[in-house]
């Protein structure tokens, strides 16, 4: 039972963090109110509240949405970078999930240390190794191509290090009661182990997704074609044109943003989950 | 050649200087139900595991119906296994967790029905097949366990303290029922437990262990009856039996506190030669009603009971005695009030006596 006092200090908490969360909130209000607007009409209300209200619904209330998705290539760079999450997301589930299971499970010469390896490489930033990757994959013929973008982007170390943190607190015992029902290590990771660790699998996957979809500097150095391009180098496209009003450009702003926030909502407590269990036990 | 074998059995781990288990020797018969039984950390589930090939043997040689099996792979090894935390699979329903194994072995789908069908049956499991184990107790937990253990038609049933996490009553009935599926399915059961009660109930035959080291081998008449050395002596039975050091003298012992009692000619002549002995009576083997204060006079004594335990059916009675906390059992008739001065006797023919150096029994 709450007393009065900490029922008052309970409602200024959530006065506050309504607040905080509309401060928050602010661009993106502001994005999704004039990426409905002709540019016209988001000058006239750029000083007024009026720049966080959307204009009244009528038959050019989509008209910025109409052309981004008619004439540009803006829907084939989304499908594409939708394409590359989810061949990402079941390679990186699968790999990951192996080197990981390893880690927690297998025992081998130096685990430990390989295990301090991969941690090492959770704190060497993407950007500084970027070159050896892009020189690899030129040398290898692969520039331009989905191989040539995908290779690089399986193994993260992190992914690794979530993994193997659930992995080792799952329960020896199931394993060798899946060993007397003659199931096979390989069968045991893919039928036991991952349907054991949903919420770590989620948030991987999640991760992998946002990464790719967010992903501007990988895509750019190794695609060259307008075929293979992911929604990032097109946003960068479409908004760096002169001919694209500041409406249009909000709207594929709007466009690109709207799945993050669909994944986040969707799969906020899988993400929380997987992230909380992976602290739970030590191994 | 015995159903089972271990012929000198050790178990060592790396960077340990002792022995997990050290020279175990058994031989075990086809259908015989077996206890391993011992206080926690003295080697019964390690020994069990190396049968099951979770553990490798370190020396000695494993022979299940004749074949030895120290490199051959747990499913090889022709065991079915029920493990201390059930092992299910969570996100299998308990249909799907009777039914895995058979599927891995390939066994025609409608045999498959059959057997499971009959396993759901037998163990009471029939509403519940199509739920998970998170929604399940620890009892039908356990039974989807041993469901899971029974349709594969294993010779060898291993059970790794399978009831230890149940509470005391469906401990009871759950060892009931293993007892009762044991004698129907004709298999060797391998049980391990550091339950006493557990092992006297169900097992043809106990092998008490401790330190990684087996002290006695037998029915569980004969270890309680005939304990080898004072620990099995401790370790079977309850109320624990009382241990006295005494010193032995002409015609009978004297206890710590100066009491003696007087013993048969034929006790004493098993402590000839000896100043010093552990005595051990077990609490029924103290009596305090009038026909046996007249039957062992030479051995009444009195003390003053200092707690009861009611029990229902018996009553434990603790006094001070021979310089150590005793206990006796006595049936519910034979009331006793905290406080109150009482006359015992202990029966001569039922007093165990252990060397006070080895703790071996003596005679």
């Amino acid at each position: 039972m709450l007393t009065r006092k900490q029922k008052r200090s309970n409602w200024i908490l959530v006065v506050i963090m309504i607040a905080a969360s509309l401060f928050f909130l602010f661009p993106v209000i502001w994005m999704l109110a004039n990426s409905f607007k002709p540019d016209a009409a988001i000058t006239k209300d750029m000083n007024s509240f009026a720049a966080f209200v959307p204009p009244a619904l009528n038959g050019s209330f989509f008209d910025n949405y109409v052309k981004i998705l008619t004439d540009t290539s803006f829907v084939r760079y989304m499908l594409n970078t939708l394409f590359y999450a989810a061949v990402l997301i079941v390679l990186g589930v699968i790999v990951n999930g192996l080197a990981g299971y390893a880690l927690a499970k297998i025992k081998f010469p130096f685990r430990e240390r390989w295990l301090m390896i991969i941690m090492l490489l959770m704190i060497v930033p993407m950007e500084t190794i970027i070159t050896i990757h892009f020189l690899f994959i030129a040398k290898l013929g692969l520039l331009n191509t989905v191989i040539g973008y995908i290779l690089p982007m399986i193994v993260n170390p992190f992914n690794i290090f979530l993994f193997r943190q659930v992995f080792v607190s799952l329960p020896d015992d199931v394993y060798e009661a899946a060993q007397l029902d003659r199931c096979s290590p390989i069968k045991y990771f893919f039928t036991m182990v991952l349907p054991m660790s949903k919420s770590v699998v989620a948030t991987v996957s999640v991760f992998t997704f946002l990464n790719v979809w967010n992903d501007y500097l990988w895509p750019s150095l190794v695609f060259t074609s307008g075929d293979l391009l992911t929604a990032q180098i097109g946003l960068n496209a479409i908004t760096s044109n002169d001919n694209t009003t500041m409406g249009q450009k909000l709207a594929v702003i709007t466009l690109i943003t709207v799945p993050v926030i669909i994944i986040y909502s969707l799969f906020s407590k899988q993400i929380v989950e997987g992230v909380v269990s992976t602290g739970s036990k030590e191994g | 050649m015995s159903f089972i074998e271990l012929k000198n059995v050790c178990k060592k781990y790396d960077k340990t200087d002792k022995n997990a288990v050290t020279d175990f020797n058994l031989a075990i018969e086809e259908k015989e139900f077996i206890a391993f039984v011992g206080p926690s950390g003295c080697g019964k589930s390690t020994t069990l595991r190396m049968i099951a090939g979770f553990e490798e043997i370190s020396s000695g040689e494993l022979f299940i119906a004749g074949k030895k099996m120290n490199e051959v792979a747990p499913m090889d090894r022709g065991i079915s296994m029920v493990f201390q935390n059930y092992a299910l699979y969570p996100h299998m329903t308990v249909e799907k967790n009777i039914s895995y194994g058979l599927k891995n072995m390939k066994v025609p789908a409608n045999e498959i029905k059959k057997k499971v069908d009959w396993a759901v049956k037998i163990l009471g499991l029939e509403e519940y097949r199509h739920r998970k184990p998170k929604n399940l107790s620890g009892g039908q937990r356990q039974r989807v366990a041993l469901g899971r253990a029974i349709v594969k038609n294993q010779k060898v049933f291993l059970m790794d303290e399978p009831l230890s996490n149940l509470d005391a009553k469906l401990r009871v009935s759950m060892r009931n029922e293993i007892s009762k599926l044991h004698r129907e399915l004709g298999s060797t059961t391998i049980y391990v437990t550091h339950d006493q009660v557990e092992a006297m109930t169900m097992a043809d035959r106990i092998v008490i262990m401790r330190d990684g080291i087996v002290q006695q081998t037998g029915e569980p008449m004969e270890l309680y009856e005939h304990p080898c050395n004072k620990f099995v002596a401790g370790f079977i039975g309850s109320p624990q039996m009382n241990f006295y050091n005494v010193c032995v003298e002409r015609d009978g012992i004297a206890f710590s506190d100066g009491k003696r009692v007087k013993l048969p000619d034929t006790m004493m002549e098993r402590l000839r030669g000896r100043q010093q002995v552990i005595m051990g009576i077990r609490g029924e083997d103290i009596k305090f009603d009038g026909q046996n204060l007249d039957v062992y006079s030479d051995t009444r004594q009195r003390a003053v009971i200092d707690n009861t335990e009611i029990m229902g059916n018996e009553n434990n009675l603790y006094f001070e005695f021979g310089g150590i906390s005793s206990v006796a059992r006595v049936s519910k008739y034979e009331v006793s009030k905290i406080g109150d001065s009482v006359e015992f006797v202990m029966m001569p023919h039922k007093m165990h006596f252990f060397d006070p150096e080895t703790e071996e029994a003596i005679g």
